[in-house]
């Protein structure tokens, strides 16, 4: 089955994963360490991670070590940035208009 | 105020986050008076918004229109007021008009749920995105307006490098 990117990335554990495998490659134990989840749970979400091509498998001795997929993320990070950018522009023209507001409030209760 | 914060809650869903330094009264009326919607819901830059008709009557329909001054390109966006609750949460339909500008968006009617909250004068404001299928999501993301707004960006680029880089006149 393939897994829906999105869906991967809208769960809080697998994002605070993404977190940490960005940073540098590490293997299932020791990222189980940073969660109060079972070390189950933990494989669990990284095999949904995996299916999705947001992590890869890197196989060194007898270790396996996850390592981020800064390309896929990256394509949905752009996405997101649009949104943030168009929104953050709009919302900064509300904050000039909201600040009007409030000024003519203040001078009508005056009068 | 903290920049706005974007994430995604599920597969179909995109969630906006932003405060405001202002009672929830008059983002109430920032957001509900076409005459004030206008003057803050363009910011492309460079865009006018020629058609900003709304309503805030349950069943009513609202219609805004964006125009690329330089070219005369259109874009916009139509749907229905699904629930209006005054200074607390407003539900619409929102469905893609490529106008000139063509591109698709898919073809349901997005939800847009915007909700109000306010603390101690400030209001936190809610936008959650509603795709009506994972299909029309991935049109957002590959076409539609995410295209034309990236261009409108990088033309303000290039217009602040050309401003920076341009002798002071006296």
């Amino acid at each position: 089955m393939k897994r829906d990117i999105f869906q991967a990335i809208a769960d809080p554990t697998r994002r605070a994963i993404i977190a940490l495998v960005a940073i540098q490659a590490m293997t299932p134990n020791a990222i189980a360490a940073h969660f109060d989840t079972s070390r189950q749970a933990v494989s669990k979400h990284l095999r949904i991670l995996a299916e999705c091509e947001l992590v890869q498998q890197e196989q060194k001795g007898r270790e396996i070590y996850y390592t981020l997929e800064i390309e896929k993320m990256k394509e949905i990070d752009e996405w997101l940035e649009q949104y943030r950018k168009i929104w953050e522009s709009r919302f900064e023209q509300l904050d000039t208009l909201l600040a009007e507001l409030k000024q003519q409030n203040k001078k009508e209760r005056k009068i | 105020m903290k920049p706005a914060e974007v994430g995604t809650p599920s597969d179909r869903e995109v969630l906006i986050k932003r405060s405001f330094d202002a009672s929830v009264n008059l983002v109430w009326q920032a957001y509900t008076d076409p005459a004030l919607m206008r003057r803050w819901l363009t910011a492309m830059p460079g865009w006018s918004m020629p058609v900003c008709d709304m309503t805030t009557d349950v069943g009513g329909q609202y219609r805004w229109r964006w125009r690329d001054d330089a070219n005369g390109v259109e874009f916009g966006f139509t749907g229905e007021m699904l629930e209006v609750e005054p200074h607390s949460k407003i539900v619409h339909t929102q469905i893609y008009d490529p106008g000139t500008m063509g591109g698709s968006m898919g073809d349901g009617a997005s939800i847009i749920t915007v909700t109000f909250n306010e603390t101690d004068g400030i209001t936190n404001v809610a936008t959650l995105i509603k795709f009506a299928s994972k299909a029309d999501r991935d049109a957002a993301v590959s076409t539609g307006m995410t295209d034309g707004m990236e261009m409108s960006y990088k033309q303000l680029d290039e217009e602040l490098s050309v401003m920076n880089t341009r002798t002071p006149v006296v």
